[in-house]
C-alpha cells in the first residue's frame, strides 16, 4: 500500500467507514510508515476534538435557541386563536346575513304565482286610451263597487 | 378597512358580498316599482263550480257576467320599475305585455297590450290606484271566455 491511497483510508478509518479487512492493511502500512502513522494519529484525534467543540457551540446557543422556540411557540399559539375566532365569525356572520335576505324575498320579491286571495281595495279605474286592430272594444261600469270591464267582442 | 378586516378574517369575505350584493339588488324604494297582478280566470256555463281562489272576487264576478263557471287557470305577478314591461303569458298562447308608466302618488299607470299571435287584441292605458283592479275578458277560450284580473299594488 502507498501512502496516498493509506491517507485516504486513515480518513475513512477515522469515518468509521474502512471495512475490516482494508483496517488490518492500513495497520500493517502504519507499522512501518511513521509519517502515515502519524496522520493517522492526527486525524483520530481530531474527530474527539471536533466533537467536543461542536458540543460547547452547542450549550452556548442553548438559550439563544430556547428563546427563539418559545418565540416560535407563541407564534403557532396565536396564529391558531386567530383562525379559530375567525372562523367563529365566519360561521356566524351568515345568520344575519340570511336573515336579511330572507326578509327582503318575502318584502320586495313576492311569488309569481301567488295563489292567496284576491282582495282589491278599488275598483276606481281611469281607462285613459283603449283601441283595438281585430276586436270591438267595450267599457263596461256596473258602479263604484264592482270592477271596471273592458270586453273584447272578436270579430268573426 | 374592509379588505384588511378580510385579510385578518378570510371567512367574512363571502357573507359581506351577500349583504352588499343585498343592499345593491333590493329596490330602494317599494314606491319605484309596482307588482302587477293578472290571474286568467275561464268563464263558461259549464258546471256551476267557482274557483275559491278567487276570494271575494267570486261574488263579483257572479253578478256581473252570466256565466256559470269560473276557474283560476293561472296566475302571476311581476314587479315593474317605471318604463319597464312584465311579459304575462295567457292560456292560448295569447300574451299580455304590461309597461309600468309615470304616475303621482297612490296612482299607478299601465300601458297593457294583449296580443294573439300577431293580432293586437288589446291596446290600452290604465290608471288605478295601488291596491285597485280592473277586469279584461272577451277573448274566447275552450267553451267560454277568458276574464283577466288585473291588479296592481
Amino acid at each position: 500500500m502507498d501512502c496516498g491511497t493509506a491517507l485516504g483510508k486513515i480518513i475513512a478509518k477515522a469515518d468509521g467507514l474502512l471495512p475490516r479487512e482494508e483496517a488490518a492493511a492500513l495497520a500493517g502500512h502504519l507499522a512501518g510508515c511513521p509519517a502515515c502513522a502519524a496522520e493517522d494519529a492526527a486525524v483520530s484525534a481530531a474527530g474527539p476534538a471536533l466533537r467536543a467543540l461542536t458540543g460547547i457551540r452547542a450549550m452556548e446557543k442553548a438559550p439563544a435557541l430556547d428563546a427563539m422556540w418559545t418565540r416560535v411557540r407563541a407564534g403557532i399559539g396565536e396564529s391558531r386563536e386567530t383562525r379559530r375566532r375567525s372562523s367563529w365569525i365566519a360561521r356566524w356572520v351568515w345568520i344575519p346575513a340570511a336573515l336579511a335576505l330572507a326578509v327582503s324575498a318575502i318584502l320586495f320579491y313576492p311569488a309569481e304565482t301567488d295563489r292567496s286571495p284576491f282582495h282589491p281595495s278599488t275598483f276606481d279605474v281611469a281607462v285613459e286610451d283603449v283601441e283595438s286592430e281585430v276586436a270591438t272594444v267595450a267599457l263596461v261600469d256596473k258602479g263604484e263597487d264592482l270592477p271596471r270591464v273592458i270586453w273584447i267582442i272578436e270579430d268573426a | 378597512m374592509l379588505s384588511a378586516a378580510s385579510r385578518k378574517y378570510p371567512g367574512i369575505r363571502a357573507p359581506l358580498l351577500l349583504l352588499l350584493l343585498l343592499f345593491y339588488a333590493v329596490p330602494s324604494g317599494a314606491a319605484d316599482t309596482v307588482a302587477v297582478d293578472v290571474a286568467a280566470v275561464y268563464a263558461s256555463n259549464d258546471g256551476t263550480s267557482i274557483d275559491p281562489a278567487l276570494g271575494t272576487i267570486r261574488g263579483k264576478l257572479r253578478s256581473m257576467f252570466n256565466y256559470t263557471s269560473y276557474r283560476m287557470l293561472d296566475r302571476k305577478r311581476r314587479s315593474l320599475s317605471v318604463g319597464e314591461t312584465g311579459e304575462f303569458e295567457l292560456p292560448g298562447r295569447r300574451t299580455m305585455r304590461a309597461t309600468s308608466l309615470p304616475a303621482q302618488g297612490d296612482k299607478v299607470r299601465l300601458s297593457v297590450q294583449i296580443t294573439d299571435g300577431p293580432k293586437n287584441l288589446l291596446a290600452t292605458t290604465l290608471g288605478l290606484r295601488r291596491g285597485g283592479m280592473v277586469l279584461v275578458g272577451g277573448p274566447s277560450h275552450q267553451a267560454g271566455v277568458l276574464i283577466l284580473l288585473i291588479s296592481a299594488e
